[in-house]
């Protein structure tokens, strides 16, 4: 960030030196619209502007210092400079804001048709589940009334019992069949390089991470081991958990937004990643509570991330866990089976 | 206990629709149990396609079935007039899918797993209510056939008598004379089987609701 800083008041210096060694009647100090472009792009709107005043400070100084050619002429020529340059700040405000806006939308509307999604789903189990029990609850009431006459009338009781042991099992069925479908399919395991896998991941958070103004560090330890894994359940699991991270740094002020990757060997066979943010961190009761299905700290949560997330390490054979720290945020650990040198050959 | 409520309603029959089998099952034990004779149909097609007996009945329906679901098929028989008291069943209940089903008439709006009592008392208040309608279009239908049988004039003085003309100006009216109403009043009198003017003036009133409605 700082680097583009440099390199963008770089180019606004050179334009401003190039105005002032041409002539007066040459309006270089047009071309400050590209930093301004450029700023856009990379800062905040408040940053923005003020390139954009500095931009216009250095076209009046080059103008001040200019030599040769036609006052008159140069003082029309910097008037159009610095109205371009106002100009283009504002189109350009304007225009990041409308994407903003289309952005948080489009994340607003995925996150109403997830629930939807969901109410639906739990609508169609409740269907499946209650059949067998209505089912259930009849023949047991018709069970009673069969043995309550007189005499009782054993044979149509025991084939009520008989229906009621066939749907009690029709139930758990249903359900086990349910648990199968959420626990995904098998991962479809490939050979992946560390820094490559978390790279990927973390690029598609770019655009979330500038708008939030959060800063980046990844350390990955040199030479890791490959690791046997699905590329896109661990870059899932590698969102989650860095959104999670950048929704618990929105309180906290710009300087302290800094997101934390590390990937270490943490024995011969395994890799600990890591995740941590400078949030308010987790109590001591919801650092499990987060993993379990519809649990969520936060307003809009649906309380699935943290849980598909664990289920997906798991089916991996690692574990995912939290630990927290009131001076540090929250840190979200997950470990990976790495394969050794000598087993590196794929099967 | 509604075992005593439905054994008096013996000559009954309750129809169940439910696309689950082993919920149509259950179902018919449950009556069978409280001696109640029951069919069971899969669909609502089947239901309307069965040759049904015509005796009072009370239909358990289903509310989300493939094919015709169970609040479709309670406008359909709206439409083709089968006046069966519904007692609706569903596994996945919501307040508008009841309020819609007890707007359009239905006797009870049960939550699948329903406690059986419940149930059954829809039932036998079903039933209950069948019979009566039965019974009191059966009395129209009598009606019907009665004065059917009455001749053109006696229809004339009859429609005169029971809005309360005396025979004699029955006869100014009819230009007959005052012997001729007598004797067609005494006809159309035995023909509707009416003791008195006031059972002869209730018999029309009902003729003509019947012919309203």
């Amino acid at each position: 960030m700082t680097l583009r800083l440099l390199l963008l008041l770089g180019l606004a210096l050179g334009i401003a030196a190039i105005d002032t060694v041409t002539d007066l009647e040459i309006a270089v100090g047009v071309f400050q619209i590209a930093v301004v472009l450029i700023a856009v792009r990379i800062l905040p709107a408040r940053a923005v502007a003020g390139v954009s005043i500095v931009c216009m400070i250095l076209t009046v100084l080059s103008y001040r210092f200019t030599r040769f050619g036609d006052t008159e002429a140069g003082l029309i020529n910097v008037l159009i400079s610095l109205a371009a340059i106002a100009g283009t700040t504002y189109l350009a405000l304007r225009l990041s804001a409308a994407i903003r806006t289309v952005h948080q939308t489009r994340a607003h509307l995925a996150h109403i048709t997830r629930i939807n999604m969901l109410g639906e789903l739990a609508a169609s189990i409740a269907h499946e589940v209650n059949q067998p029990l209505a089912a259930v609850a009849t023949s047991s009431g018709a069970c009673l009334r069969w043995m309550a006459t007189e005499p009782p009338n054993l044979a149509k009781a025991q084939q009520a019992l008989e229906r009621i042991i066939a749907d009690t099992h029709r139930a758990s069925d249903i359900i086990a069949r349910l648990r199968g479908m959420a626990r995904h399919q098998a991962p479809s395991k490939q050979w992946l390089n560390v820094a490559d896998t978390l790279n990927a991941a973390l690029r598609l958070l770019t655009g979330e991470l500038n708008e939030q103004n959060v800063t980046l560090r990844v350390h990955v330890e040199e030479g890791l081991p490959p690791m046997l894994a699905d590329e896109v359940q661990i870059q899932q699991v590698i969102l989650n958990l860095a959104m999670n991270a950048v929704e618990a740094m929105r309180q906290v002020d710009v300087e302290r937004r800094i997101l934390q990757f590390d990937v270490a060997l943490e024995s011969r066979q395994q890799l600990l990643f890591s995740v941590s943010d400078q949030g308010s961190g987790l109590s001591p009761s919801d650092r499990e509570r987060v993993f379990e299905a519809f649990y969520s700290t936060k307003q809009d949560g649906m309380g699935m991330g943290l849980a598909i997330s664990r289920s997906i390490i798991e089916a991996h054979d690692g574990r995912l866990w939290a630990s927290s720290d009131p001076q540090t945020g929250a840190t979200f650990h997950f470990t990976l089976p790495a394969v050794t040198r000598e087993s590196d050959e794929p099967n | 206990m509604s075992q005593t409520d439905v054994h008096d309603l013996a000559e009954s029959m309750i129809y169940i629709v439910d696309d689950d089998s082993s919920v149509r099952e259950s179902l018919q034990d449950l009556l069978a149990s409280v001696g109640l004779a029951s069919r069971a149909f899969g669909s609502a097609r089947e239901f309307m396609d069965a040759n049904l007996p015509d005796v009072p009945a009370c239909l358990v329906l289903d509310v989300r079935m493939p094919g015709l679901s169970g609040l479709d098929f309670q406008q359909e028989m709206a439409r083709l007039n089968i006046r069966v008291p519904v007692v609706f069943i569903t596994a996945h209940g919501d307040i508008p899918m009841s309020v819609k089903a007890m707007k359009a008439g239905a006797l009870e709006f049960l939550t699948k797993p329903f406690r059986e009592q419940d149930l059954l008392d829809a039932i036998s208040l079903g039933l209950g209510r069948d019979k009566e309608r039965r019974k009191a279009s059966a009395l129209v239908d009598d009606l019907k056939r009665r004065y059917a049988g009455l001749t053109d004039g006696e229809r004339d003085v009859m429609e005169l008598v029971v809005s309360g003309l005396l025979n004699k100006q029955v006869a100014a009216q009819l230009g007959l004379s005052e012997v001729t109403v007598k004797v067609r009043r005494g006809a159309l009198m035995r023909k509707m089987d009416a003791d008195s003017l006031a059972a002869l003036v209730k018999m029309s009133e009902k003729l003509k609701d019947a012919s309203g409605a």
